[in-house]
């Protein structure tokens, strides 16, 4: 009864939150269970929680980074290392999009920014725009796979499993998915005979490694002088920031500082140092730095304007939690899921098979939902039964989340899509076409990710976030 | 950004030179300005508590009790921004299927039950407020209605930006739901 009022009040075209808490609103009212000022109570406590703070913040930290002055620098230091391969700017576009998905969590967020600049780069150096649109909708999927996530941290909460260890299992999978997206990219260099965009220079190439090296060795750096030099910690970073600081307005580092995010993001989390929530809130002081006084390119009017976007998408998402948290009780109280997971454990006992359904379900409801609202539905019911056969919640969220986003690509619902469709000035139809031989490595990432545990597991493992 | 015109992104030197656009903030509603405040409060919060548990290694206990009101706060004030744009997120599939009349029948059936869903939960904090009377936050020595009273306004806000939407609707004659490329400001 309560399923049948939602999808019904849910196909009408009324916003997903308002027909999952308005469902449950009519319900309580009907059975007379409960005062009706409960789903009020509950929707304010579903969304009462320290874990859930670190959505704003990622958002933030995401927006902050996608303004021009920073977008450039990672643009030219990904061009420095890949421009010249075959196929030039599509590496680029991916390799960029690695960077980026180190920095912000959403794909629709990294689709609409860059994919217009990396859209209108192809486009003047003569690449076909179908092309174009493809690899940069394949490559904005990453978003939300390498960490932060905005779905990790929506999965977490609803599945009460750990964000650090979702980050982690998120960082294995979204590599070999840009390696086999660089694979399709110069599958269709060779196709086609395409050369590099730049010539290859030893010095400017060997400028770029450099800067990777130094990304990488200055945080360990500081890591072995507090862990092993036992020097006291707090004076150890400072000066090290000063030491950072100087390098670059000495040497002129072109990405440095930008690629340094992700670093001390992703190293912060799996040290054990931050809390999700302190690192979104780390990488923000060093957006706004960096924005704001260090590169200055960000003005304070575009801050405003960050941050008000940020309060809008927050809000949109959040809402959903809030009206999923009393619907999923409701659920539940009802007795719903139990009876959904009977009935699928009735028709098999075996995990593969159950995980071939689960991601043909995912993937038919990714087309129409977007993720949050995807994933607030989907963990009541799959969760249960998936814990049941013994699959780990933590890949099964990789394998959620991997699903939700590639049903961001297609029609009916692809706001992906929608969004490049509007950049480049394309037909949806034709948008759809451009990209469908990106499905091609998406689809066999998935494949190998559902059937291979270990390789979203095998971080979070040596860590010791999961047994 | 407009794809064809405008300066090339990509040089001749070889690098990236993309610029942004210009910001224009004159359509911001007061609500997504008070969102706006809240956030900010809320930024300043729990950057406070980072500054005392990492530089002075002593972190101040009441920041996240107040973080996570500032956030309640932050979303139900904020969502009426969404209400206003009407960009709430929703599944327009039936309406590519649906005849023009039957179309904007069930349109403006969305409208109504949208009014009526958020008055109804206007009322209900409300008489929530009153049960709860005298309830205390867990550390902070304040009452959780200062809390419950912000939501209640976020949803007295959403009754009253949501009847706005409707009578747009109900002059110009459609909705996002039958024309999904359509924004509030077309008329």
């Amino acid at each position: 009864m309560l399923k049948l009022v939602f999808l019904l009040l849910m196909a009408t075209g009324l916003p997903v939150a308002i027909a999952m808490a308005g469902s449950s609103l009519l319900y309580i009212v009907f059975s007379g269970s409960l005062p009706p000022f409960a789903v009020v109570h509950r929707m304010i406590g579903g969304i009462d929680s320290f874990p859930l703070l670190a959505v704003p913040f990622f958002i933030l930290a995401g927006n902050l980074m996608n303004n021009a002055g920073i977008t450039n620098r990672i643009y030219n230091f990904a061009l420095a290392l890949v421009g010249w391969l075959k196929g030039g700017l599509g590496h680029v576009n991916v390799v960029g999009s690695v960077i980026f998905a180190g920095m912000s969590g959403t794909a629709i967020a990294d689709a609409a920014g860059l994919g217009t600049i990396e859209i209108k780069a192809m486009k003047d150096h003569g690449y076909e725009l179908e092309f174009a649109v493809g690899v940069t909708a394949a490559s904005a999927t990453l978003g939300p796979i390498i960490p932060p996530s905005l779905p990790f941290v929506i999965y977490a909460m609803m599945a009460n499993v750990s964000v650090g260890a979702l980050f982690l299992s998120g960082i294995l999978p979204g590599l070999l998915m840009a390696l086999l997206m660089m694979l399709t990219v110069a599958y269709f260099a060779h196709k086609n005979g395409w050369g590099g965009d730049i010539e290859f220079t030893l010095g400017r190439f060997g400028k770029a490694i450099l800067e990777l090296a130094i990304v990488a060795a200055w945080p360990l750096a500081l890591w072995g002088l507090v862990q092993h030099g036992g020097l006291p910690a707090q004076p150890v970073v400072f000066g090290g920031l000063v030491v950072l600081f100087a390098a670059d307005r000495f040497f002129g580092f072109q990405a440095v500082l930008p690629i340094m995010t992700p670093v001390l993001l992703i190293g912060g989390m799996t040290t054990g140092l931050f809390t999700p929530t302190e690192g979104a809130i780390a990488a923000c002081v060093w957006a706004m730095v960096l924005g704001l006084f260090w590169y200055r390119t960000l003005s304070w009017k575009m801050f405003t304007k960050v941050c008000l976007d940020t309060v809008e998408t927050t809000a949109t998402v959040m809402f959903i939690v809030a009206a999923a948290s009393i619907f999923g009780w409701m659920l539940t109280a009802t007795g719903v899921t139990a009876a959904i997971a009977a009935w699928v454990l009735g028709v098999t006992q075996q995990a593969w098979v159950f995980l071939l359904l689960a991601n043909l379900l995912m993937l038919f409801v990714g087309c129409f939902l977007e993720p949050t609202a995807a994933i607030t539905i989907l963990v009541p019911i799959l969760l249960p039964i998936a814990r049941q056969l013994g699959v780990d919640p933590v890949h099964f969220g990789l394998v959620m989340v991997l699903n939700l986003m590639i049903g961001l690509l297609h029609p009916p619902m692809g706001m992906v899509l929608f969004v490049l469709a509007r950049v480049a000035k394309l037909s949806v139809e034709r948008t759809t076409v451009a990209i469908l031989p990106w499905l091609v490595p998406l689809l066999v990432s998935l494949v190998i990710l559902t059937y291979i545990p270990s390789i979203s597991l095998w971080l979070p493992r040596i860590s010791g976030m999961v047994n | 950004m407009d794809l064809d015109t405008g300066p090339k992104v990509m040089g001749d030197d070889g690098q990236f030179h993309a610029t942004d656009e210009a910001v224009d903030l004159s359509h911001t509603t007061i609500e997504a300005w008070a969102a706006l405040g809240l956030f900010w409060l809320l930024g300043l919060t729990v950057f406070y508590q980072f500054f005392t548990r990492y530089v002075l290694n002593d972190s101040a206990a009441w920041t996240e009790e107040i973080a996570r009101y500032l956030l309640i706060g932050t979303v139900f004030v904020g969502a009426t921004i969404g209400v206003a744009k009407n960009n709430h997120i929703q599944v327009d599939l039936l309406y590519r299927y649906l005849p023009p009349a039957a179309a904007r029948a069930l349109a403006t059936l969305v409208d109504l039950l949208r009014v009526a869903f958020c008055g109804a939960m206007t009322v209900l904090t409300v008489q929530m407020m009153q049960k709860m009377g005298s309830y205390k936050m867990t550390i902070v020595d304040l009452p959780m209605n200062i809390v419950y009273g912000v939501c209640g306004l976020g949803f007295a806000m959403m009754t009253l930006r949501s009847l706005w939407v409707m009578r747009v609707h109900l002059r110009r004659g459609y909705s996002a739901l039958e024309r999904p490329e359509s924004t509030m400001e077309d008329r």
